[in-house]
């Protein structure tokens, strides 16, 4: 049963009894873009990492089953209170010694939706890294990423791996997990770090309070026959928008 | 005793629901309208998907999943488009698994694996005009000559028959033999000389699913595709059956499913005297019973299901989850599109496709007479 979206009592978080959960969104396109390049370049291995309850394996196992090899459980039950340079910084400290030639992340998340991990990983680990990208092609160890800007720019940027890129929707098309693959999923390593042993950053920020926007007024039902509506929205559109000039 | 999905029997319906919505719903409608079978859409995607072998071992190409997740997949199927539902149901419940639980190697290799993979799409043919429910009224006759059975004779309400390429059909081969035991199982490949089609019927509901008359006449197939023992049929048809039951109970929970769906989210947005329908307890008390009988329905398929995975017996459990989760379907339609009110009439809203795709669920797979004969018998036997 799912239960209506709310703040939680101590009203810096939601209320997350009787949630669903499901995938970030952003992440889905950060990970089928590391499935597809693993199917490009043949000879890759991804590791999908999580940080979170036992609730986070459930995603990570469907991440295993679009394609990544393994995943890694960073295990923390008390993930939501921590803020995007914690979150960064244990990122950062599992992936110091890995070697990854590219790091996937979604742009934001679609809760706290900080966008800064992505980019905060890159800076602690010294990459390069493009966000809110909205197409991929990698060849010989460079990237061509293109990425979005406000009011439908578009930027085009090359540069070389080792990188780190932040996914916006849209990038590609997440593939649906097959049965067969559900069922392997299983099968696949599903490594458990307790978030104490990476987490070396103390809070930089705390959020205070989180609610709803105040409801604004409903909206205007004009009445009348269709010269008179139209009049009045006219009137209306001048003297209450940009839309019409006075 | 565990009332919660697995982490796999979960993900299976998170993909199966977000194809579904997302692949599935946009055409139901049209499909409908048009009586069109889109196998493109309604089959070869769901073998993609995986879901063509669902519950078969990776063996036979299949995906090794349990009875819940098959009982998953045909519910969500079933919550936008009954027919893609139903599609499912019979090419698992009542081709394929009569081959896996009484096939030989031989016939495993051969028409399972391809039936398990989506490469060919099954279908079963039991019922006559004078035999059904009476499984032991079989008149199509099969006689052996040499190396091959020659088959005669016609059967009618046939899910998925025409665009099918394998068929899992009863036939009487001994006259003499009381009536459950002279009737024998057999595979027929479309395509075979003799085997024709006949009337395609222009049903109520489920319109989007093809459902045909099949026709044998002299048709030869080679004797290598007696299915079980000769004269075990009547015990192939039976087993069938109770499989069967948990792909329609399920295809009836996920039409009432989505009646409820459809039913809630108009309510909360529909407002007359200046508030939303939902403020009164006329129509609040009547989702909050459609919802109930929904989720009776449903741990009631799912035990079925749970049952049939187990190892357990799952006759009884299949024919009341069937029974149960049927005749739910009906009611929480019929109570959608009282709900829907004038809207509810109309083709503009899914819930009166609904109403008229639950109905044939306390029909086919054994009519709630039927089941309630079995669950009876059981009973006092």
């Amino acid at each position: 049963m799912e239960s209506k979206f709310k703040v939680d009592g101590a009203g810096t978080w939601y209320d997350t009894t009787d949630l669903a959960w499901r995938m970030n969104e952003y992440d889905e396109y950060a990970i089928e873009q590391a499935v597809q390049l693993k199917e490009q370049v043949g000879d890759a291995d991804v590791t999908v990492l999580c940080i979170g309850s036992d609730r986070v394996k459930e995603p990570m196992k469907k991440a295993l089953a679009m394609g990544c090899d393994r995943g890694v459980q960073v295990a923390d039950d008390a993930v939501s209170g921590k803020e995007p340079f914690e979150i960064a910084s244990i990122i950062a400290t599992f992936a110091r010694d890995k070697n990854f030639d590219v790091i996937f992340t979604g742009m934001q998340s679609q809760d706290r939706g900080s966008a800064q991990v992505g980019v905060l990983v890159a800076e602690m680990l010294n990459l390069p890294s493009v966000s809110t990208v909205v197409d991929f092609s990698y060849q010989d160890g460079g990237v061509t990423a293109k990425r979005e800007l406000e009011g439908g720019i578009k930027a085009i940027v090359k540069l070389k791996t080792p990188a780190l890129f932040t996914c916006q929707l849209g990038l590609n098309t997440p593939r649906y997990p097959t049965l067969p693959n559900i069922m392997k999923a299983k099968k696949k390593e599903l490594l458990s770090i307790p978030v104490g042993d990476l987490l070396q950053a103390d809070p930089r920020q705390q959020t205070t309070t989180v609610y709803f926007p105040e409801k604004k007024g409903g909206g205007l039902v004009l009445e009348g026959d269709v010269a008179e509506l139209a009049g009045q929205l006219v009137q209306i559109l001048k003297e209450k928008t940009s839309v019409l000039s006075r | 005793m565990k009332f919660e999905l697995s982490e796999e029997q979960s993900l299976i319906r998170e993909t199966v629901r977000d194809f579904a919505e997302a692949e599935i719903a946009p055409s139901a409608a049209q499909r409908d309208e048009d009586e069109r079978f889109d196998r493109e859409l309604m089959f070869d995607a769901l073998a993609e998907l995986g879901l063509t072998g669902i519950i078969f071992p990776e063996q036979y190409d299949g995906a090794g999943a349990d009875y819940i997740s098959y009982a998953i997949a045909v519910e969500e199927l079933s919550r936008v488009c009954a027919s893609t539902g139903v599609t499912l149901s019979a090419h698992i419940s009542l081709c394929a698994n009569p081959i896996y639980l009484f096939g030989t190697d031989e016939q495993k290799e051969g028409f399972l694996a391809p039936l398990a993979r989506g490469e060919k799409l099954g279908a079963f043919g039991l019922t006559e005009p004078s035999a059904g429910s009476d499984a032991g009224g079989t008149k199509t006759t099969a006689r052996r000559d040499g190396a091959e059975w020659i088959l005669n004779g016609s059967k009618i309400f046939i899910t998925n028959a025409g665009d099918a390429e394998v068929y899992v059909v009863l036939a009487r081969t001994d006259k003499e033999a009381a009536k459950h035991h002279g009737i024998s199982a057999f595979i027929v490949e479309k395509g075979t000389p003799g085997f024709s089609f006949g009337k395609k019927e222009s049903k109520m509901g489920i319109r989007s699913s093809p459902t045909m008359e099949i026709v044998f006449e002299e048709c030869r197939i080679p004797a290598a595709n007696l299915l079980g023992e000769e004269g075990g049929g009547f015990k192939v048809a039976m087993k069938t059956l109770d499989g069967g039951r948990i792909g329609i109970a399920s295809q009836a929970l996920g039409i009432a499913q989505g009646a409820l769906d459809q039913a809630v989210a108009y309510a909360k947005e529909r407002t007359q005297f200046d508030r939303p329908i939902t403020a009164f307890q006329g129509v609040s008390f009547q989702l909050a019973d459609m919802a109930t009988q929904t989720e009776a329905a449903r741990l009631m398929v799912y035990n079925a299901a749970y049952r049939a995975s187990a190892g357990l017996s799952y006759s009884q459990a299949s024919a009341m989850a069937k029974l149960m989760a049927s005749e739910t379907a009906m009611k929480v339609t019929t109570q959608a599109v009282q709900i829907l009110g004038g809207y509810g009439y109309t083709r503009e809203f899914p819930v009166e496709r609904m109403m008229r795709d639950a109905k044939i669920t306390e029909i086919y797979e054994g009519t709630s007479e039927i089941q309630r004969l079995v669950i009876g018998s059981a009973l006092t036997r």
